[in-house]
């Protein structure tokens, strides 16, 4: 029993960073119809803003996670301005490849300002609580407090200020939305904004229990970009449960067969899934 | 859109002038690397070119060395691989054709088993930076090894530890090739030693998220000892979960990672306590090395690992044979190769190598560490 609640806590750990990662990735995808592969390097930055602010400037981890909120959601909103936004009339393939563009500009640049070291970043919940036998470390706690919070302020922000209105109200139908005169560029930088603060976040969030390094974004993106296929593009219910799902896969997965075919399984239930579901578990139509 | 062309214009301009002036520039040997040098093991291979920079560096600034009276400078150039075998072997064919160089340096075993499938026909020399024992065994003419092999490690690694800590053994270390060979010796080892190896639950260092499933896993069996080891860094947080899912016994560390890096990941010595491997350059007390490791720190703030030093005192071995047979011919290079090291300034030489074996290894003492009591202790065996 032991073993298995400790698993149990391992994949809602892992499920929760996934899923943050996966909620920006869906949001941006969803409501602007952008696949942006440059998601893992925002979050990548986020981690070393954070780095920047604890370590060099000798902030507090939870200033240092707001800071590196505000910095990437910027960052967000300048990629959005010089670079999706010039490229919204022209033909999809277009979006992704300046997004694989973005992703290795981001790469290379936090590769020459701090080079290619792993550094480690120490928060302050750096201690483990044993329960009875299961091993819950005090970050991971903290993951899935922070995940639940943030999933329910997403939710409330776009339920019921009229700014999530507007943003809902794109999602659902961009003519619709341009008709009762909702400003698309607004929405535009918002929704990048509010995707680079959960990236940002999420980096903060786990730097902790892994290293700091310019290609740390690898690990999460290419698992969110299944995440938000297996929940349904621009799905937000499905990037949580998504991420769940492939937490909960790696975890239990990992300890009851092999953690060598962990991703084995992970992928095998997004085959079955997606054969189940072509469209996501939780997408209304195909886009 | 014309903007956009003058641009290219200038960029094939520039390029074109950088091709002219490198072939105008007859005073110089370029000598080839193929490695890492973006992506997750950018890191290894920085520090690898770190040490060969150093090198090519310190011989410069003496003015260079002598080819038939004439003195010539020596010029590294970099291209990178991405840990690929396949492009590794396309580096090397660029950096044979457009350089001329005729040694190139590699740092992983797949490029360089990769290479040394055309590296007599198109003559040049394999400086291989790889343990693994079967580089040499291969009997290839123009490849030299330059750190020790590991089984003398796996040995002596396993005789101190089932003697000092238990028998149950749990195998948790990475799952690319070098990590698998050594792991497999380990159980070997292990088993001819009388142990038991209880648990096995190798796990992907590069691409995990986290460890702490994996670790678990081996826990369930309640081993003595755990082998670990890949990267030092990704070594540092599995050592580091262990002791938070409530591991108390030791670990045995492969070759690839360093007590001393692994323990910046780990957050300090604690985690390590009982950790078995090889001796980290930093510890090391020899005048050498300690002199290496002073100007190594003037030149790039940080604390050189071994890959830099290794690669260092080859560069210097390399360009002494160049200098002593008057010749870049990769044939009279390799033979004058155990002459140069036995020459060279012990300053060069923070390994202390002595010479080089029949089939191309040089020969470094294999030495082991364990960490006691918070501190890294050579251990003589």
């Amino acid at each position: 029993m032991t073993i298995f609640l400790q698993q149990v806590f391992n994949g809602l750990t892992l499920g929760s960073i996934y899923g943050l990662v996966a909620l920006g990735l869906t949001l941006v995808y969803g409501i602007l119809h952008i696949p942006n592969f440059a998601h893992g390097a925002l979050y990548m930055v986020g981690a070393f803003i954070s780095y920047f602010f604890m370590v060099d400037i000798g902030a507090h981890y939870w200033v240092a996670m707001a800071g590196a909120a505000v910095v990437v959601a910027v960052l967000g909103v300048v990629c959005e301005r010089l670079v999706f936004h010039p490229l919204r009339n022209a033909p999809p393939i277009h979006d992704k490849i300046a997004a694989i563009g973005i992703l290795l500009f981001l790469e290379a640049l936090v590769h020459m300002v701090w080079g290619s070291d792993f550094r480690r970043m120490a928060s302050p919940f750096g201690g483990v609580v044993n329960l009875d036998g299961v091993f819950l470390r005090e970050q991971g706690i903290l993951i899935i407090a922070s995940t639940v919070v943030l999933v329910v302020a997403l939710n409330l922000f776009l339920r019921k200020t009229m700014v999530g209105a507007t943003i809902i109200a794109m999602a659902q139908n961009r003519e619709g939305a341009f008709l009762v005169g909702i400003d698309a560029n607004r929405v535009a930088m918002m929704t990048f904004a509010i995707s680079g603060a959960l990236a940002a976040i999420a980096a903060t969030l786990y730097a902790p229990l892994n290293l700091v390094y310019p290609a740390m974004g690898h690990l999460v993106i290419m698992k969110a970009f299944v995440i938000i296929i297996l929940g349904g593009m621009g799905s937000i219910p499905g990037a949580i449960v998504g991420g769940m799902i492939i937490g909960f896969a790696e975890a239990f997965g990992g300890y009851y067969i092999s953690t060598a075919y962990k991703d084995v399984i992970a992928f095998a239930l997004l085959v079955v899934i997606l054969s189940i579901r072509p469209q996501g578990l939780f997408a209304k139509g195909a886009h | 859109m014309k903007t956009a062309k003058k641009l290219g214009l200038a960029v094939a301009v520039a390029t074109l002038g950088m091709g002219m002036s490198a072939a105008s520039m007859a005073e110089e040997v370029n000598i080839g690397f193929s490695g890492p040098l973006s992506g997750g093991a950018a890191l290894y291979g920085e520090n690898v070119l770190s040490g060969l920079r150093m090198a090519a560096e310190e011989i410069n600034a003496n003015g260079g060395f002598d080819i038939n009276g004439e003195m010539h400078t020596v010029n590294v150039v970099a291209l990178d691989d991405q840990y690929s075998p396949a492009q590794a072997a396309t580096n090397a064919k660029r950096l044979i054709q457009e350089s001329e160089a005729p040694a190139i340096f590699i740092p992983h075993s797949g490029g360089i088993f990769a290479l040394m499938d055309f590296n007599v026909e198109d003559d040049f020399l394999i400086m291989a930076y790889t343990s693994v024992p079967t580089i040499t065994a291969q009997g290839n003419p123009l490849t030299l090894r330059i750190p020790p092999t590991f089984d003398g490690y796996v040995k002596a690694f396993t005789d101190y530890a089932i003697e000092e800590y238990g028998t149950k053994l749990a195998m948790g270390g990475a799952t690319h090739e070098y990590a698998k060979i050594w792991g497999s010796m380990i159980e070997k080892a292990w088993e001819a030693k009388g142990g038991e190896v209880v648990a096995k639950n190798p796990m992907d260092y590069n691409k995990s998220a986290d460890f702490f499933t994996g670790v678990s896993k081996l826990l369930a069996e309640d081993p003595d000892v755990m082998f670990v080891g890949g990267a030092s860094e990704p070594t540092g947080l599995v050592i580091q979960q262990a002791r938070q899912l409530g591991y108390e016994g030791a670990f045995i560390m492969m070759d690839q990672a360093k007590i001393d890096e692994a323990a910046v990941a780990a957050g300090g010595l604690e985690p390590l306590e009982n950790t078995v491997g090889v001796v980290p350059l930093s510890t090391d007390e020899s005048e050498a090395a300690q002199s290496f490791i002073k100007r190594y720190e003037e030149k790039y703030g940080k604390t050189p690992g071994s890959e830099a030093a290794y690669n260092y005192l080859a560069m210097h071995a390399l360009v002494e044979a160049m200098d002593m047979t008057d010749s870049t011919d990769p044939k009279t290079i390799r033979a004058a190769m155990n002459d140069a090291i036995a020459q060279m300034d012990s300053s060069k030489n923070p390994y202390a190598v002595e010479e080089i074996d029949e089939a191309g290894g040089f020969v470094t003492m294999p030495t082991m560490s364990v960490v006691k009591d918070g501190k890294i202790m050579e251990v003589t065996f």
